[in-house]
């Protein structure tokens, strides 16, 4: 559980961040968002003492981070940024086994976390002896993640990681991160500008606006009730319709199958319901017939349940 | 690549001159004792008309061959020139033996322009080669040092009679003395500026007020002649080796080895404390965020990951600052820091150019050999890291 009360950050007489409070608990998916020098890095890098707090105070699960020693405290918190910060001059291997080294573990045990670590990131074993030129950059950022949780850190900071990555690589990754976290209940802190990136990995959104915390809660609530109009045109204005249809999966929608279904145009059941409004309007249709991976039909989707639920909500 | 139509230009051009020079300039001298200005002689005087033919056709056929190039045919023109590298100093033995006149035991053998020229050129036309065809450094450099076995062979069995040669035995001992003591007298340079300039570059990136004094000072320091800044440290010098008794016993004086040193290490500060200071401002400040993020200390920072990714532009300094201080050294010859230049002031006061050149020469091949093993050594390092 990471903690911040009233906390400040000033570079001479700029205030960067400005009084925050956050709160993010034990397993949560907390993301920052904001324009850009809005402060989100700052915060971030003041949880693991990059850069240390003018005023306010910080606790780990409790107890202020000053009362940690500085190297101390970060082995035990992930790090992972966009340019990945990997050693150009280590192989993959070492750069993955660099925090349990630091911590001293033995020689056979980093080995064997290294290739833990390769294997839950999808990385092919022989890319352990490559160098992180050598690496696309879909690859180096999943060898920073390798990196970064390599010494099982309960909470993992993440500064913009997939910001320089092509939209397709993106997409694949957060999907992977968003499952990673499922599966591993890690407290992660993910700073990024794009919104939607924001939105499909966040348990807690928290906007930033000047130094400032804006507002913060779980999407759907800031897409239904954003405190002003600065978060309401952030969460893309017009758009927040589609926005939020894009958190919803239409199995979550999806009526059982009736025999009149039969022959309308498909949609799988893991799409979004945005993707399936985009389908309706496609084929001119008011309803679609919901299939698993197979194509073997699961149920069905109407245009009038969804608008009947989503007036509902 | 391998069916290159057009001429190679440079080769072409090279070769060409190579022929001119052969058939144009004199390659050697002879006189009858060490002071005599010699006689020139050309390479058809010194050992006939067939010789020189044999050598201008194969130059003729390296141009010929660079006229087309393929790479099959470049290959050939490398064993050509490796040929006539071989066999310069075989014909060299070859014509003192023709020359020179049994009865006259005082006579020498200078090596005249033409074959200096040719030296020149062939090499240019190794490196040329070595480009074209793409070789790795090491294949060459074994190549030289066969050609440079073969001289020195040559060298010591059969061209006794040449000038050169006769400088050096006159004073064998003092030369390796000498070369030894301009290897030292290096070192002791660099190895001190390496240290004082880590420790200014590293002192310069902490307090912003210091960089702009520091490259002040080193770059007005760059500025002074040699032989002014030998001068300027001559009182002081002398005053610090009479008052201070172990410095003096350590042979602190005015001249001598101490100003020789401090001059050297201050010319070669500014070099290296520029190329340590940018290389170690210009590594990657995401590397180094991520170093601190995963908790390495500032120690662990600096050696694991900072000093390591400088190294390749940090050797680029040291490399400048050899080779200036191998030619620098030879100028601090004049007020007595002793070495390989002794033997070029010597040579010039005496008007005996071969002992000119016997201190010359291993100056210009240490160089040579300095510049290209810290070159191949940063770009090795660099190849690995690169991005
Ligand atoms: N080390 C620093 N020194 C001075 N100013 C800084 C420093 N780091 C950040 N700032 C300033 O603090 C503000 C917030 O920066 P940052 O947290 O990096 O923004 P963001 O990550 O949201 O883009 C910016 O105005 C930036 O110029
Ligand atoms: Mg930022």
């Amino acid at each position: 559980m990471i903690e911040l009360f009233d906390v400040t950050r000033r570079f001479g007489d700029e205030t960067a961040v400005d009084r925050i409070s956050l709160r993010v608990e034990r397993g949560e998916f907390c993301v920052l968002v904001g324009t850009s020098g809005c402060g989100k890095s700052t915060t971030l890098r003041m949880i693991n003492r990059l850069i240390e707090h003018s005023e306010g105070e910080i606790h780990l699960d409790g107890q202020p981070i000053r009362d940690f020693q500085e190297d101390q405290l970060r082995r035990r918190i992930g790090y992972a940024i966009q340019s990945t910060g990997l050693f150009p001059h280590w192989t993959v291997g070492r750069n993955i086994g660099l925090v349990p080294r630091l911590l001293q573990w033995s020689g056979s045990r980093i080995q064997e976390r290294v290739e833990a670590l390769m294997d839950l990131l999808g990385l092919p074993p022989e890319f352990a002896h490559k160098y992180p030129h050598q690496l696309s950059g879909g690859q180096a950022q999943r060898v920073g993640v390798a990196r970064a949780l390599a010494a099982d850190p309960e909470i993992l900071l993440m500064d913009e990681p997939f910001g320089a990555l092509d939209p397709i690589t993106r997409q694949t990754l957060q999907g992977e991160l968003r499952d990673l976290q499922a599966r591993l209940g890690k407290t992660i802190v993910f700073v990024t500008h794009d919104m939607d990136e924001a939105l499909t990995l966040a348990d807690r959104l928290v906007v930033m606006h000047e130094g400032r915390i804006v507002q913060q809660g779980r999407p759907t609530e800031l897409l239904r009730a954003p405190a002003n109009d600065f978060v309401a045109s952030l969460l893309g204005g017009d758009d927040r319709g589609l926005k939020e249809a894009a958190l919803i999966r239409v199995e979550e929608r999806m009526l059982p199958v009736a025999p009149e279904a039969e022959g309308m145009p498909m949609v799988r059941r893991h799409a979004t319901v945005n993707q399936a409004l985009s389908l309706m309007l496609w084929h001119h249709t008011r309803h679609l017939l919901v299939v698993d991976e197979d194509d073997s039909p699961v149920g069905q989707l109407s245009l009038d349940v969804l608008m009947h639920k989503a007036r509902h909500e | 690549m391998s069916r290159d139509a057009r001429p190679n230009r440079v080769l072409v051009s090279l070769m060409s001159l190579g022929l001119l020079t052969w058939l144009g300039l004199d390659a050697l001298s002879v006189a009858p004792n060490r002071l005599v200005q010699g006689t020139p002689l050309s390479p058809v005087e010194a050992l006939g008309w067939m010789v020189t033919l044999l050598g201008a056709m194969f130059m003729a056929c390296v141009v010929w061959l660079a006229w087309r190039p393929s790479s099959a045919r470049l290959w050939t023109a490398l064993g050509l020139v490796t040929g006539l590298l071989v066999a310069m100093p075989l014909w060299l033995s070859g014509a003192v033996v023709a020359v020179l006149d049994p009865d006259m035991p005082q006579a020498r053998v200078g090596i005249g322009p033409g074959l200096w020229v040719l030296l020149f050129l062939w090499l240019l036309v190794l490196v040329e080669l070595r480009i074209r065809l793409r070789l790795r450094r090491v294949w060459v450099w074994s190549l030289l040092l066969f050609v440079i076995a073969i001289w020195g062979m040559a060298l010591s069995q059969w061209l006794t009679p040449l000038a050169l040669v006769q400088e050096y035995q006159a004073r064998s001992e003092q030369f390796l003395e000498a070369v030894l003591y301009h290897l030292a007298l290096v070192g002791a340079a660099v190895g001190a500026s390496l240290l004082i300039g880590l420790g200014m570059a590293l002192a310069m990136r902490r307090f912003d007020g210091l960089r702009r004094l520091g490259f002040g000072v080193l770059n007005s320091l760059q500025t002074i002649p040699s032989l002014a800044l030998f001068g300027l440290l001559l009182a002081p010098l002398a005053w610090l080796g009479n008052q201070v008794q172990w410095l003096g016993a350590l042979g602190v004086s005015g001249i001598g080895w101490a100003p020789a040193w401090l001059a050297l290490v201050a010319y070669s500060l500014l070099p290296m404390v520029r190329n340590t200071y940018v290389a170690l401002e210009g590594v990657d400040p995401g590397v180094i965020e991520s170093a601190r993020g995963m908790g390495m200390s500032p120690v662990q920072v600096f050696f694991q990951v900072r000093l390591p990714l400088a190294l390749p532009v940090m050797l680029e300094g040291i490399r400048i600052t050899t080779v200036q201080a191998i030619g620098l050294t030879a100028v601090a010859a004049l007020i007595g820091a002793g070495g390989l230049g002794t033997f070029i002031f010597q040579g010039l006061g005496q008007a005996a150019m071969d002992l000119v050149l016997l201190g010359a020469l291993p100056i210009i091949a240490m160089a040579l050999v300095a510049d290209a093993l810290l070159g191949a050594l940063a770009e090795r390092m660099r190849r690995r890291e690169a991005a």
